[in-house]
């Protein structure tokens, strides 16, 4: 829809609203207000039809507490007469406006402490700074980890990994996140004919180094922890679930309550690899579907749902969980399940804990 | 060999060859170079990272021989390079308060180191993918092309970030950046950051 026509009868804007505005975006760490205040049609400009006594502008401006050290700090430092100054030539000039550097690295900084890591990203990006921080954050968490300190170490690597930058993104680079719907897919994209196929079931060095490849998605990030011993790892890797996903705790009992849930199917399942008649046997035995075992592991049921759409779905809520399930052929489908190697280290750190048989043990 | 000016893509360094070598050297220097990387790839195990890392070293040495054995399209890939190090250099001696200069050769760069990448990089990839005698050489089959797309993407972006790196900031204005004051801050925004 086209923007309505300047007819030259706008209200002058005002100052003060502006500087509330731009301080707003600034403490909130919000990257994208922050551009739209710079728009050719942005309220914040004088002769444009945009005027933030519109409800619509309202989410622009700071609702209740203003006196907040971060909108201070940030009030203060957009009213510094240079960087105001700056703020008014670009907004009065008629063409694409220069984001003032000082402010932009404040709310970056910002946006790192609320968490908003893909906004920090932009701006530290925009900057020519986001690799050099990464690498702050990194020799950081290095150090914190060093020192015990897991708490800041599992930290650094969430805002280190939070700032990767996505290069191969179409159709241009785009700030990087953690798919771990997606790649939880390809963690299972072979059907566990050997053990080594699957993940839970592999030996300690290399099932937590496929845990890191896979929670920390970054090369430059797991490179870090190479030299690092397994205990750290270990202690790395809860600190940082734990730090992805404070859902956690409830999964544990979910993958514990879907595990005594299994023992009903245990004799089904070892019947599934012979005769084809598989659904005739679950169709004379009471008791469900072994698809229960998936909806009780997510938490609710998906209708009709594949085993991929489970374990995409459980991978969104709760990452760390496909590193503790497998795939089960059922007759003709299959499904995802507990699996567990009982001495796992991994498993034990992250206080997964199932019956030796229904987990599919080993 | 180094590369004074990284980003825009060198097939001479990339061959370990100097400007004046003759088509012929060319020739067998990237026979030499891929039977050895052909060698490598056989000898490694075949994690993903590495299938990556091989397959854009593959068609980084087809693109260079490509352009570079012949007479006019080397020519061209020379004085194409050569005129946007040329523009990159006048654009750095601007003045920073000259921002009508700076926009104007901005957008002329802008677009021509875009359109250089994209040819040097991917179109020169595509078309040595069709040529036999680098089809040959380096057993190249259409599996490769479709999967050195995304691999390619993110390797001219890698090299646009290098040059936009060196370049004066026009989006934002220059950052006083101090770096013993940025350590102090992620040390601060580590304790208070609610991730």
């Amino acid at each position: 829809m086209a923007r309505k026509k300047n007819n030259g009868t706008d209200a002058p804007v005002d100052t003060e609203q502006v500087v509330r505005a731009f301080a707003k975006a600034v403490a909130e760490g919000d990257i994208v207000n922050f551009k739209v205040l710079f728009a050719p049609w942005a309220p914040t400009r004088q002769g444009t039809t945009e005027s933030f006594d519109d409800p619509k502008y309202g989410y622009l401006l700071p609702e209740g507490d203003e006196s907040s050290p971060a909108f201070s700090e940030a009030l203060e430092r957009v009213k510094a007469s240079g960087t105001w100054a700056h703020i008014e030539g670009e907004l009065a000039a008629k063409r694409p406006a220069q984001l003032p550097g000082e402010l932009l690295l404040l709310l970056a900084d910002n946006a790192v402490r609320l968490g908003k890591f893909t906004a920090a990203a932009q701006a530290y990006e925009l900057l020519r700074a986001r690799r050099r921080m990464q690498k702050v954050f990194y020799d950081q968490a290095v150090d914190a980890l060093a020192n015990d300190r897991l708490e800041d170490a599992a930290k650094g690597f969430r805002i280190g990994v939070g700032l990767a930058y996505d290069y191969a993104a179409f159709p241009e680079p785009l700030p990087a996140v953690g798919q771990y719907q997606t790649q939880a897919l390809m963690l299972h994209a072979v059907y566990p004919t050997k053990p080594d196929h699957c993940v839970a079931l592999l030996p300690d060095e290399i099932q937590v180094q496929a845990a890191l490849d896979y929670l920390l998605y970054e090369n430059e990030a797991v490179a870090r922890l190479h030299e690092e011993p397994i205990e750290k790892k270990l202690e790395l890797i809860a600190g940082f679930v734990h730090l992805i996903d404070p859902e956690w705790d409830a999964f544990l009992v979910r993958y514990s309550d879907t595990c005594a849930l299994i023992d009903r199917f245990r004799e089904r399942m070892r019947d599934g690899d012979r005769a084809g008649s598989i659904e005739q046997q679950i169709a004379d035995q009471d008791g469900g579907d072994p698809h229960e075992i998936m909806a009780a592991l997510l938490g609710r049921e998906i209708p009709s749902g594949e085993w991929w759409q489970y374990l995409r779905e459980l991978a969104y809520r709760n990452p760390a969980a496909a590193l503790f399930v497998g795939r089960q052929r059922i007759g003709d489908s299959e499904i995802i399940m507990p699996r567990l190697r009982q001495d796992s280290a991994l498993a034990a750190r992250l206080g997964i804990k199932a019956a030796p048989e229904a987990a599919g043990a080993v | 060999m180094t590369d004074s000016f990284p980003g825009y893509i060198d097939f001479y360094a990339i061959l370990g060859l100097d400007a004046e070598t003759n088509p012929g050297a060319i020739r067998n220097t990237y026979k030499k170079l891929m039977k050895q990387l052909l060698v490598d790839i056989s000898k490694s195990q075949q994690t993903g990272e590495r299938i990556d890392h091989f397959i854009l070293e593959m068609a980084k040495l087809n693109a260079a021989v490509y352009v570079l054995r012949d007479k006019e399209t080397r020519e061209t890939y020379d004085s194409e390079r050569a005129s946007l190090i040329a523009l990159e250099q006048e654009w750095c001696a601007l003045p920073e308060s000259d921002r009508e200069s700076h926009d104007k050769i901005r957008r002329q760069f802008d677009a021509r180191v875009r359109a250089f990448l994209s040819k040097y990089v991917e179109e020169s990839v595509l078309a040595a993918a069709l040529d036999k005698e680098v089809v040959e050489t380096s057993h190249w089959n259409p599996a490769y092309t479709r999967h050195a797309t995304r691999l390619l993407r993110k390797y001219r972006h890698g090299l646009l970030h290098d040059i936009f790196e060196r370049l004066p900031f026009h989006e934002v204005t220059t950052p006083n950046i101090d770096w013993s004051e940025r350590e102090t801050a992620a040390q601060r925004l580590l304790a208070e950051a609610k991730v």
